[in-house]
């Protein structure tokens, strides 16, 4: 009998271990076990810094982030290519804009901290203050820091997450620098943890690169709705709301499918758009080009997997 | 080429300023003759006036050979007049340096004493009977007045002296009088320093010196806490500081550090340094060592004394301040930038960025002016607009399709134009108008592109270029 509580004790220490490492919230039974302090007191704390979470308002995204933004720790955001950059450089100062707005709902305007490469800022443009304003940022507390290299750059964004002063830290790169492996972010991550600082690491133009942020999202851009009508019609040929097609690609919930967001300014939060409304021609091809679905069998119960879904060979060449 | 300088044993051979090089050569043939380099020898004389920073902070450059030193209320210092001079000498020397020096209350007796006397330091009361036997160009007068006094046989200055001033001023000008009373001390002569004096300072002199860089900080932790008690006196808190580290061998470093706040800790100021110490880590070169550190505050502001209170609330203005001067201190003043807006309708005056000086000014609320944020701004600009090749349907319409960085995009949908002239009252009358276009590709991409020029009125063909990126 002993034998067998001093094996659940060994158990559950290594899975409290596992959980710890993948920063995930301790399952319920450790956390029973856990939160059984000997004084009697629960670790209030500790346990309310780590479930810190920002819900961005889209169940879709929501579901794969398991409830939101975490406030706490490190996110990466990639695009593919230098051109989408707008689109990423939005969906990023989006979530600035919510960080940013959540502490003031408190009462405290805190600033955010864009720290660039030159390189990236000089490929994809600089932050523009009319833009940014016009976007829901509070451009009064908006501080910029364009940094020659990544070195520098990883640096400032050490410093900055040491200082508990930011609404949200902005680390962006251009491409996978050397510099910026898996001990660096890891170290980042760590920080920012520690600070209790949401840390955005936007990836310009970078592969996918294993890494120690809780998501990476991958941003492409997406067509825009059209201006509402006082009327509640559509001004036709007009550009709307910013529109988003994000990509999950590291989670621990099973992404299941791309998801179309558009960033409204005036009301501060993203809104789901289904995606066929909009007219997008590519999405037509793509479709012309896939597999037909098989009929549906006719011996065997229906629910079988869709034929021409890919699998991760995308490297394989 | 023609000699310029002499060293002793040159002026005993017999050479003389001004002689030919050739002829000098062929009265001493083993002569050694260098090339004058007159900013190397300025350099030279600036940086024998930081280390003359050692005995008081009032120096002043004179010409090209000689420095001013107001060691008013310094002397006691350094153990009186005498051993001041003697050290100033003996050090010098021992610096390779030849030098002559006089303590006297004129700065013009003491030129003329060093340069034609042989007197060490002067009281008051000797003036005249010391500068009396000395030659008239002991006086700074220009070349031909000194040639013309000696040509009418006043040679010293002690027939000046007494001489009715009326018609020597008529004969020489009012300049002769003046430099007179200057070297007799009647006339005043205000010297001006070649540094500003620090309103705070506090200085160690080492017996042994310093190499270490964590030795260095440390005593600039200590210095920090001197002036740390003078600020506190006056109620004040220092923006700019300065590190003066003296080397051994007379060489001069001065490390300077900005605070974005007015500060009078000592740890943070010690912090500033350390970040300073880091960034010009590799021009310090610590040699033998440091005997002298200086701790100045060039400039302070009013601080007022802050009372923490219960309520937790941390102050927001002090980590960010840290977090400013911590990289100021690292990457230099222009890397930490706020947003500006100005009232300006061509956007790149429109929005930008300042370097963050002072954190108290973005801590205040200060709204910004809603007229000068127009709505579809893009989100990110390019400092120079990137010129595209577009085709559209009519010469003053929407672009249906353009090249940017060797990629095509279709056009689907466009916003415009929005008309932008330029502003005449800074860019002149002939700058051209733009016509802006909010446009979307086929896969969702947002541009924000301009047609330079209006078609028909200004130009045939005008050019497009990409200038934002929305998102």
């Amino acid at each position: 009998m002993a034998e067998k509580a001093v094996q659940r004790e060994t158990v559950l220490s290594l899975r409290e271990t596992i959980a710890q490492i993948e920063n995930r919230r301790l399952p319920g039974v450790v956390r029973a076990a856990k939160t059984a302090d000997p004084a009697g007191f629960r670790r209030q704390g500790e346990e309310a810094s780590r479930n810190k979470i920002l819900p961005l308002g889209v169940p879709p995204l929501d579901d794969v982030l398991e409830g939101g933004l975490p406030l706490a720790g490190m996110t990466e955001i990639r695009n593919a290519e230098t051109r989408d950059a707008g689109a990423a450089a939005g969906f990023v100062t989006a979530l600035a804009v919510l960080c940013q707005w959540r502490k003031k709902e408190k009462g405290h305007l805190a600033p955010v901290l864009w720290i660039s490469q030159g390189l990236a800022s000089r490929e994809a443009g600089l932050p523009y203050a009319p833009g940014l304003k016009s976007y829901g940022l509070d451009i009064e507390r908006f501080l910029f820091v364009s940094i020659r290299t990544v070195k520098e750059a990883l640096w400032v964004a050490e410093t900055a997450l040491s200082v508990p002063v930011f609404a949200a830290v902005v680390l962006e790169i251009r491409g996978n620098p050397a510099c910026l492996a898996l001990s660096e972010s890891r170290r980042l991550h760590v920080r920012a943890r520690a600070g209790g600082v949401p840390l955005l690491v936007f990836r310009q133009a970078g592969e996918e690169e294993a890494s120690s942020a809780f998501f990476r999202l991958q941003i492409k851009p997406a067509s825009a709705g059209e201006r509402p009508l006082p009327d509640g019609s559509m001004l036709c040929g007009s550009i709307g709301h910013p529109a988003f097609h994000v990509l999950v690609e590291k989670s621990r919930a099973y992404a299941s499918a791309d998801i179309f967001l558009e960033w409204n300014a005036h009301d501060r939060r993203f809104y789901p758009i289904e995606q066929h409304q909009s007219v997008a021609p590519q999405v037509d091809e793509q479709s012309a080009n896939s597999v037909d679905p098989f009929s549906a069998p006719v011996d065997r119960s229906s629910g079988a997997d869709q034929v021409g879904r890919l699998l991760a060979f995308a490297r394989a060449s | 080429m023609r000699l310029v300088a002499l060293d002793t044993l040159a002026e005993r051979v017999g050479l003389k300023r001004g002689q030919g090089a050739a002829e000098a050569r062929a009265m001493c043939p083993s002569l050694d003759v260098i090339i004058e380099d007159s900013a190397a020898d300025l350099a030279f004389l600036e940086g024998l006036a930081d280390w003359c920073d050692r005995y008081t902070p009032l120096v002043a450059l004179d010409g090209k050979d000689g420095l001013f030193l107001d060691i008013t209320g310094c002397a006691h210092l350094h153990g009186g007049e005498k051993a001041l001079v003697d050290d100033v000498l003996s050090r010098l020397f021992l610096l390779g340096v030849e030098a002559r020096a006089v303590i006297s209350s004129s700065a013009g007796l003491s030129w003329a004493v060093a340069r034609y006397g042989e007197a060490a330091v002067i009281a008051p009361e000797d003036a005249e009977r010391v500068l009396a036997p000395l030659p008239v160009a002991a006086l700074r007068l220009p070349a031909e007045t000194a040639a013309l006094l000696e040509r009418v046989g006043l040679k010293e200055i002690g027939d000046l002296l007494y001489a009715p001033r009326a018609p020597l001023t008529r004969r020489f000008g009012s300049l002769l009088l003046l430099r007179l009373d200057q070297a007799r001390g009647h006339a005043d002569e205000p010297l001006s320093p070649r540094l500003p004096v620090p309103s705070f300072s506090a200085e160690r002199r080492l017996a042994e010196p310093l190499q270490e860089e964590e030795h260095i900080l440390e005593l600039a932790r200590h210095l920090s806490g001197d002036v740390r008690l003078s600020l506190e006196r006056h109620g004040e808190g220092g923006r700019l500081f300065e590190l003066l580290l003296i080397r051994v061998d007379g060489r001069v470093f001065r490390i300077q550090a900005h605070a974005a706040v007015p500060l009078n800790d000592a740890d943070r100021i010690a912090a500033l340094f350390r970040e300073r110490l880091q960034a010009v880590h590799d021009d310090l070169d610590a040699g033998y060592g440091y005997e002298i550190l200086r701790l100045s505050v060039l400039r302070s502001e009013r601080l007022d004394p802050a009372q923490e209170d219960f309520s937790g609330v941390p102050d927001e203005s002090q980590p960010l301040a840290t977090f400013a001067d911590k990289l100021c201190a690292r990457f230099g003043p222009d890397c930490l930038s706020f947003a500006t807006v100005a009232e300006s309708h061509l956007p790149e005056r429109a929005g930008g960025f300042a370097p963050l000086t002072d954190v108290a000014a973005i801590m205040e609320s200060r709204p910004v002016d809603e007229k000068a944020c127009p709505e579809n701004r893009p989100l990110r600009i390019f400092t120079h607009p990137e010129l595209v090749e577009a085709t559209a349907e009519v010469p003053d319409g929407a672009p249906r399709s353009f090249n940017w960085r060797k990629t095509q995009y279709r056009v689907a949908r466009a916003e415009g134009p929005e008309r932008i002239a330029a502003e005449w009252w800074i860019d002149g009358e002939d700058h051209p108008t733009r016509d802006y276009f909010r446009v979307e590709d086929q896969e969702g991409r947002r541009f924000w592109l301009f047609r330079e020029s209006l078609y028909g009125r200004e130009t045939s063909s005008p050019r497009w270029f990409v200038h934002g990126v929305f998102a």
